[in-house]
């Protein structure tokens, strides 16, 4: 696009529209780092628990989610250095980072400041959770993402109905369905249009 | 026949079309996201950016990112008005052409 000068048609000027905005897509560099992160440490934790509250007699398994605050921190700084690198911001991008932040936010709340009995946690978590992973299918435009909400509202509503065994390995199983298989799928997609020049 | 009489002439021009393109679909882009996607060399989008820049279509801010400065352009307000009349009287003509 050498001669910024040159007289174009009505046609030119739409194809130059048309081909520009083609071509900005939304970015998905970073997502799938948080979803496999999250992913395994969310299913590490919660599995740890659940084989703690099985298999031995402690009391206080849930200890194993301080693991948890550690894991904001990397997360936020990996955001923040990897944001301050980005060549461009699009509104998906904007949709998708603040649907999470709102989200931590909300299990901050969740966890921490309400009085909600280890047990019952999960399925609030796992109805929580279940937004930010559809709207962000839908901003990437993709369904592994949506499906994994979809099963994350039905995998709440296992765990509230299922008993105490398996209300425990919901979030675990969750953690796979909704996190993990959809990140490793995100990341290939994401190395495939690296590799393509997009 | 009255050819682009109301096309606005700052964006009738190919590369600042195409910079306001993809300005308009975005927050914000980086001086080498805007080169990559209209294949311009840095000298000339250099020159167009300047170009929107004063005319108010576009603001350009300086930041450093690693350890390299970095520029990044967003739309204005004006900027988006202006190309929604570049838009409309685009397909206007379109339609005249029919």
């Amino acid at each position: 696009m050498e001669n910024e000068e040159k007289v174009m048609s009505g046609e030119e000027s739409l194809r130059v529209i048309t081909e520009m905005i083609n071509k900005t897509r939304v970015s998905i560099t970073q997502s799938s780092f948080h979803l496999l992160f999250w992913g395994w440490l969310i299913f590490a934790c919660s599995f740890s628990e659940f084989l703690l509250w099985k298999l031995t007699d402690w009391t206080n398994a849930w200890y194993v989610w301080l693991f948890v605050i550690p894991g904001v921190f990397v997360s936020l700084i990996y955001g923040f250095v990897k944001g301050k690198r980005e060549k461009v911001f699009t509104y998906g991008t904007s949709i998708y980072v603040w649907t999470w932040m709102a989200f931590l936010v909300s299990s901050v709340i969740l966890f921490i400041v309400f009085p909600v009995e280890t047990d019952s946690v999960s399925k609030y978590m796992l109805l929580i959770a279940a937004m930010p992973l559809f709207i962000s299918g839908v901003v990437l435009r993709f369904r592994p993402l949506i499906w994994g909400a979809g099963a994350f509202w039905i995998l709440a509503l296992v765990a509230h109905f299922g008993g105490e065994t398996v209300s425990g390995l919901a979030m675990p199983v969750a953690m796979i369905v909704g996190y993990l298989i959809p990140g490793y799928l995100l990341r290939k997609r994401a190395s495939h249009d690296t590799f393509q020049g997009a | 026949m009255t050819p682009f009489r109301e096309l606005d002439p700052l964006l009738h021009s190919q590369l600042r079309l195409a910079i306001m393109s993809v300005l308009i679909s975005v927050d914000s882009a980086g001086f080498s996201y805007l080169r990559e996607k209209t294949e311009a060399t840095a000298g000339n989008l250099s020159v167009q950016i300047g170009k929107l820049k004063d005319a108010g279509y576009i603001s350009v801010s300086k930041s450093f990112g690693e350890s390299y400065p970095q520029t990044m352009c967003s739309i204005t307000e004006l900027g988006r008005k202006k190309f929604a009349e570049y838009v409309a009287a685009l397909g206007d003509y379109l339609t005249m052409g029919d």
